[in-house]
């Protein structure tokens, strides 16, 4: 039974428009597309969830689909719920060892060295596909030997200083994969004389969305919630990221699929490179120093959803010497978790595709995105670094020397 | 001329007549069915497709509740693919007469309905978008049918024991010699032909039409008739039938229906000339949304998809019968031989619905009588093609390899049993046709091969294409190109009923042109207007 | 963020004005909330193609003069035959710059096909629609092929084949008609239960599936010296799959629009979204710009779903966002509302006389004329009747015209565009362009 106040699904008038910008639809027969798995057949499972198709499974939650939907159909949820609470579905060991970033983090810090070595050998990971159906030819992310957080925490008393502070939830990637990009967050907002605050935060839970375990999901997203909103306290203390996934989830999902209460910290939400432009308009831009580079930006899924990339872009523009090359805006094909399982490696693969020749066609210096899983397809897929938006503003304000030691 | 000789000629192929018409052939009596439109095209078509417990009869109408349930068990058994056995509620609000609930448990308990007072909690448990300010509810075991399964099926078993239909055609002259009647003169009414059907029993099945083909034989039988509209919900509101628990009135009933909900009904005096011309009022419209409201609040909101009338036959067994005071709301059997010296005319009408298969007995057994024969109905025990296995459907995805369980569960819905001879794992055969009600390439090859479609508004009936939220709009283009390919329809025969079909689709849309329902309109007049004839005066549909 | 227009819709009205805001150094930006009704238009530009009588226009320009004198309230008559004029050329030359082609008979309607055969005049089409080429290939013969795919029922043949003889322009022709079995090219893992235009279309853009599909085409069409095939011919790379099917295949090829998924229209769409793109235009995709900030009598930025609490202020604003199909106009059993700003609306109040008995009815439905009142200027009202001056309105979202009926939707969206952007122009250049 559904409830009468949240649907959005009778709204779609079949025109079909979601379906021809799918990228899975566009390059699997796997996928019977968004119009079918969503608003279509949203209407037989409320009679009866045994017309639920398993070929759900296969939407990797892009959400392109619902940019493009001129009826307000929130297709992507409605998939998301769907392939959730379908009562068949199994959780598979990869799956949970996929969406259980924080703990795979921790152990993966701790043994980075070990980890990150043998990660690149590829008996091993041919075993991992056997095992457990983790695709043996993509190249898995290289972990910090230390998080982001225990730094930030030794980092509190510096930062009291400040007398304007905002809260920064860096997410799992910065936490355990490039501690540096979250360095320069905090050296990028020092400069500005903005002191950086962080919690106990956990992981966002988009992995967990993406791979049907929404109770812990909601688990997270409390906990979230309830560190954030003690942390903003009475103030009006901005809570900003860096992962425009990691935004999606807290400003977008929490409320809306998750049915979170978000008072408290709704308003406060924010992407960096917003508050950072904006912070530049209102008069205080810091000196930049140029960077004469070409670069292409790759404006992720998750992001153009939020109307983000609006920021980053011209954010970037404010960098002097900066060639700025807009790829045309589609996905990278990863999805998070999504390309790492054997049965969509493919798929991700040929999703990207375009996206892959437009780089190669325009041979950047670099290319720019503020997502890590795209940074990770596109250095899987080109021989160019991919740097966050972040990362090339620190640069340019004269902040530690990033693009030297790589950041991968 | 041509000349088909049987036994019976029915007239009508409402559920009535299709009912009759297998009850005969299941009793070896050779018969024929003709019917002026479509299978279920009449009133049949038109109501809400409720199963009765009777409940909604037990307080007012004894008999009739009792003739329900006896009905409504054995179609559970028979025609298990047609009906959904959701189960009932009925629910008093704070404003309804509290003891109106008293007086159905009683009235309930002994016409042997079985009716059971639960706590208004555990009612907003099972139907959790009722209003919150019921006081009291009550389950009953009420059902919903689908009335065009119904038919198709049962025409269908007749067909193949060896009965002949004829649809799209039109009865003008019931003939008659010194022994009473003789058969029927009839016209084809796509190719204009005209023939004979003899035979030595003429069963008047014709619903609210009786009284035009009662005419046709000189005889006069007047009746009331009486529009019910009902407006149409885009989905599943509720998973049970929800009942205003009180006197019967407008739009007390909440009748979920295969993808979607109905709320119903309304009953409006109509002239009997204008029973072609029905349709459903502004006024009415405005009633119905108010009681599907008070039921559940909010539901307003919801997308509507269509509105439509139907007309019920009440009829008056009095001749001379000028006010409807003495209609009869129960089964109407007419032998015209003692009424009114015609020897060899049967007329069945009254009744309702899911009463269909008493009367078709009744009927069937008068038949007999005429026929000297003493064959006995077994239709109470026999299952119509396709509800043949017992338990609930499963979908059965391994039994169709590459078909999406959405597909495969919705073609079991419509076809029961019958949908391996349906969905078959190509390519070819496996294209959805109606993306909204997911109906298949194969599907519509079926229903054209074997279920008497003659047009898209037939098929619409057989298989669910065009009910779905786009109304048409992206499947009539799809649905026209098999006329051509399998009936070799002529390309202008194909537009014009193309034209047709989309016309019959706004009929029910345009009571209700306001919200997605006109943005899908526009979309579709958009897509649609190459249709839009170069001449000055464009041929209406068919009037029926 | 401040820009010196911000467009609302990015459908063929908000585009036009866009692109020529962009071009003359106005920063400028489109706020879309999801793909336009191009996904389902026909393609082709229609200027004005039928009389009231219902008779076809054969000169829309020697027409209109007298039309917009019969028609003050109709949006040519905001825009003047000379901006209706500068608009389509301006119209084609940008998509010139796009590598898309758009043709015309001179300043006479053309006529193209419909999905169901029958023809309807209209004033650009592409290349592959209609051309001088192609009207040539077609009048000097006699026989034509009508060849499409088998399976594919978005487009039927025997429908459209139907209707041709009805036309005078297709009488004593010969047409042979056939269909290509796409099924072995289909290199699938499962057998897909769609099968629309935009899958034909990725085929055909596949060269080596390009090359095995015009050999069946040519045999199907026998000696016919033109051929006629559903418009799947490509869609990002429709330019060099038409040439190539077109030297494949030996003779000319002209594309017939299919249900939707429209590529025609995406074509359309894809162009004028990468030039206003080029132009260094801002195009902010699937956000719903909520309301409007008034500032001394001035209507001074909006307020987008996803933009929350920022103000994306602006120098001027432009409302194209069409008609109910877009969310242009909302209606309820109550009435109709425009949801952004509360405009004042040219409606009937009657519910029952916003549409008509028959759906095909030939005076077309009421509804489609609905729209927002404005002013010579193309200003609309506020809900208190007060004018907003530096509100503009393009497109579909206006009242006082019939796009069906009269054949005007793409003419009246360009012209309006056109005109709105050059008001803005003329405005920002006397208060000085800005920066976002």
């Amino acid at each position: 039974m559904i409830n009468l106040d949240n649907i959005s699904f009778d709204h779609c008038i079949k025109c079909t428009v979601c379906t021809v910008y799918c990228p899975v639809a566009r390059v699997t027969h796997l996928y019977p597309g968004p119009k079918f798995s969503g608003p279509d057949t949203e209407r037989l499972r409320i009679k009866n969830p045994d017309l639920l198709d398993d070929s759900l499974k296969y939407c990797s939650n892009c959400k392109r689909c619902e940019i493009v939907c001129p009826s307000n159909v929130n297709i992507a949820d409605i998939i998301r719920l769907a392939s959730a609470n379908n009562p068949k579905r199994k959780l598979s060991l990869r799956d949970l060892i996929l969406s259980s970033t924080d703990l795979i983090g921790q152990i993966a810090t701790r043994t980075a060295v070990i980890v990150n070595w043998t990660m690149t050998l590829s008996p091993l990971r041919r075993f991992m596909q056997l095992i457990l159906g983790l695709s043996h030819e993509r190249a898995f992310p290289k972990y910090a030997s230390s998080s982001f957080s225990k730094w930030a925490v030794r980092q509190t008393r510096a930062q009291e200083i400040y007398p304007e502070k905002v809260i920064y939830f860096h997410g799992c990637y910065v936490n355990y994969n490039n501690p540096d990009l979250g360095k320069s967050v905090v050296q990028v907002l020092n400069r500005l004389n903005i002191g950086v605050v962080t919690t106990a935060e956990k992981c966002c839970g988009i992995p967990l969305i993406s791979n049907n375990r929404l109770e812990e999901a909601k688990k997270h997203a409390r906990h979230n919630i309830d560190v954030l909103k003690k942390a903003v306290g009475d103030s009006d203390m901005k809570i900003l990221l860096t992962s425009s996934s990691c935004c999606l989830a807290l400003d977008h999902e929490y409320k809306n699929l998750l049915e979170m209460d978000t008072t408290g910290i709704q308003g406060q939400i924010e992407l960096i490179t917003k508050f950072l432009y904006e912070t530049f308009e209102q008069g205080e831009t810091p000196s930049l120093k140029p960077l004469r580079l070409t670069v292409a930006y790759h404006a992720p899924c998750h992001l153009e959803h939020m109307g983000g990339v609006v920021y980053t872009v011209e954010l970037l523009k404010k960098i002097p010497g900066l060639n700025l090359k807009l790829l045309h805006s589609e996905c990278c094909g990863i999805s998070g978790t999504y390309g790492f399982k054997e049965e969509n490696y493919a798929i991700s693969q040929a999703i990207g595709q375009n996206l892959f020749d437009q780089i190669n066609d325009l041979k950047p210096d670099l290319v720019v995105t503020d997502c890590e899983t795209c940074k990770w397809q596109i250095e899987f897929n080109t021989v160019y670094q991919v740097v966050h938006p972040i990362t090339l503003l620190a640069e340019a304000m004269g902040c530690q020397n990033i693009l030297k030691t790589g950041g991968k | 001329m041509k000349r088909v000789e049987t036994d019976v000629v029915i007239i009508g192929g409402g559920v009535t007549g299709a009912g009759t018409f297998r009850d005969c052939l299941i009793r070896g009596i050779p018969a024929v069915l003709v019917e002026k439109n479509d299978l279920a095209s009449g009133t049949t078509g038109r109501n809400h497709g409720l199963l009765h417990s009777g409940a909604r009869y037990a307080v007012k109408d004894s008999a009739s509740a009792v003739e329900c349930i006896g009905e409504n068990r054995i179609l559970k058994k028979i025609a298990r693919h047609c009906i959904e056995d959701t189960g009932g509620l009925f629910v008093a609000l704070d404003d309804d007469d509290p003891a109106y609930g008293d007086r159905l448990i009683v009235s309930c308990r002994s016409a042997g309905i079985a009716c059971r007072e639960i706590a208004h909690q555990e009612a907003l448990r099972i139907e959790p978008n009722l209003n919150p300010r019921i006081v009291r509810a009550f389950t009953v075991p009420d059902a919903t049918i689908d009335p065009f399964r119904l038919v198709s099926a049962n025409v269908l078993d007749a067909r193949e024991r060896g009965g002949q239909v004829y649809t799209h055609t039109r009865v003008n002259q019931i003939m008659t010699g010194p022994e009473g009647v003789t058969g029927v003169q009839c016209q084809n009414r796509l190719t204009g032909e005209t023939f004979e059907i003899r035979a030595r029993v003429v069963v008047n099945a014709s619903g609210v039409w009786g009284e035009k083909v009662c005419r046709a034989a000189g005889i006069e039988m007047k009746m009331f008739p009486s529009k019910g509209s009902l407006i149409i919900f885009d989905y599943r509101v509720n998973r049970v039938v929800v009942n205003a628990c009180r006197m019967p009135a407008d739009a007390d009933i909440f009748v979920p229906g295969d993808t979607v909900s109905l709320i119903g009904t309304t009953s409006r005096k109509i002239a009997y000339e204008d029973i072609d011309i029905a349709e459903v009022d502004e006024e009415e419209i405005a009633v119905l949304l108010e009681g599907a409201e008070r039921l559940v609040p909010n539901v307003s909101r919801t997308r509507l998809l269509r509105a439509y009338c139907g007309v019920r036959p009440l009829i008056s067994l009095k001749k001379g019968e000028v006010d409807g005071r003495s209609i009869s709301r129960g089964i109407v059997l007419v032998d015209h031989e003692m009424r009114d010296g015609l020897k060899g005319l049967i007329s069945i009408a009254g009744g309702k619905l899911m009463t269909y298969r008493l009367m078709a007995e009744k009927t069937t057994d008068l038949i007999c009588r005429k026929l000297d024969r003493t064959d006995t109905c077994t239709t109470s025990q026999l299952p119509l093609p396709g509800s043949e296995t017992k338990g609930k459907l499963t979908t059965r995805r391994n039994q169709f390899k590459g078909i999406s369980a959405s597909v495969i569960g919705s073609t079991q819905y419509r076809h029961g049993e019958r949908v391996h001879q349906i969905l078959k794992s190509d390519r070819k055969h496996d294209g959805l046709i109606c993306e909204c009600e997911m109906v298949t390439a194969g599907e519509v090859e079926y229903a054209l091969q074997h279920l008497n479609v003659e047009d898209i508004v037939d098929l619409r009936r057989r298989t669910r294409l065009g009910m779905g939220p786009c109304q048409g709009a992206l499947c009539a283009c799809r649905a026209t190109s098999f006329f051509v390919e399998l009936k070799k329809m002529s390309g202008e025969k194909a537009n014009q009923m193309l034209v047709d079909f989309i016309e019959e689709r706004w009929k029910g849309i345009k009571p209700i042109l306001w919200g997605d329902a006109l943005r899908e309109a526009e979309f579709s007049y958009w897509i649609h207007q190459g249709l839009i004839s170069k001449k000055k005066k464009l041929e209406k549909p068919d009037e029926v | 963020m401040r820009f010196d227009s911000i467009i609302i819709g990015g459908g063929i009205a908000g585009m036009t004005c866009a692109i020529r805001c962009a071009e003359k150094g106005l920063s400028c930006a489109v706020i879309s909330s999801g793909m336009s009704a191009l996904h389902f238009a026909s393609g082709s530009i229609d200027l004005l193609g039928r009389f009231p009588s219902d008779s076809v226009v054969t000169n829309p320009f020697d027409q209109m003069p007298d039309f917009i004198n019969h028609n003050p309230e109709h949006p040519y008559a905001r825009c003047g035959e000379k901006a209706i004029a500068d608009s389509l050329q301006y119209f084609t030359d940008q998509l010139q710059q796009q590598s898309l082609q758009l043709c015309n008979n001179g300043r006479q309607n053309h006529f193209h096909l419909t999905t169901y055969g029958t023809l309807t005049p209209t004033y650009l089409s592409q290349k592959s629609v209609y051309s001088p080429e192609l009207e040539k290939a077609f009048f000097e013969n006699q026989k034509m092929a009508l060849i499409s795919f088998e399976g594919f029922r978005d487009f039927h043949v025997p429908l459209i084949s139907a209707n041709l003889p009805g036309q005078t322009l297709f009488q004593n022709r010969q047409v042979t008609t056939g269909t290509v079995d796409l099924s072995p090219l289909i290199r699938s893992q499962k057998n897909p239960h769609e099968f629309r235009s935009i899958d034909i279309s990725r085929m055909l853009e596949t060269d080596e599936d390009l090359q095995k599909i015009a050999d069946h085409i040519n045999e199907l069409a026998g000696d016919a010296g033109i051929i006629g095939l559903p418009a799947c011919l490509g869609f990002i790379h429709h330019a060099s799959v038409y040439e190539k099917l077109q030297r494949l295949v030996g003779r000319p090829v002209y594309e017939i629009p299919t249900l939707p998924p429209s590529i025609l229209g995406m074509r359309l769409d894809h162009a004028l979204k990468t030039r206003f793109s080029n132009l260094g235009g801002v195009f902010i995709a699937g956000d719903k710009v909520v309301r409007g900030e008034m500032q001394s009598g001035k209507l001074s930025g909006v307020y987008t779903e996803n933009h929350g609490k920022t103000l994306l202020k602006a120098g001027s604003v432009v409302l194209a966002s069409g008609s109910f199909f877009s969310g242009g106009l909302i209606s309820d059993s109550a009435g109709i509302r425009e949801p952004v700003f509360n405009l004042d609306l040219t409606y009937e109040k009657d519910r029952k006389q916003w549409a008509r008995g028959l759906f095909f009815q030939p005076e077309s439905h009421q509804f489609l004329e609905f729209g927002v009142k404005t002013n010579e200027q193309l200003n609309p009202f506020d809900s208190s009747g007060h004018l907003i001056d530096n509100l503009y309105c393009a497109g579909a979202i206006l009242a006082g015209y019939n796009p069906i009926r009269e054949g005007s939707g793409g003419g009246v969206a360009i012209s309006t565009g056109y005109t709105a952007a050059e008001m803005i122009i003329g405005r920002t250049a006397s208060t000085g362009a800005a920066r976002p």
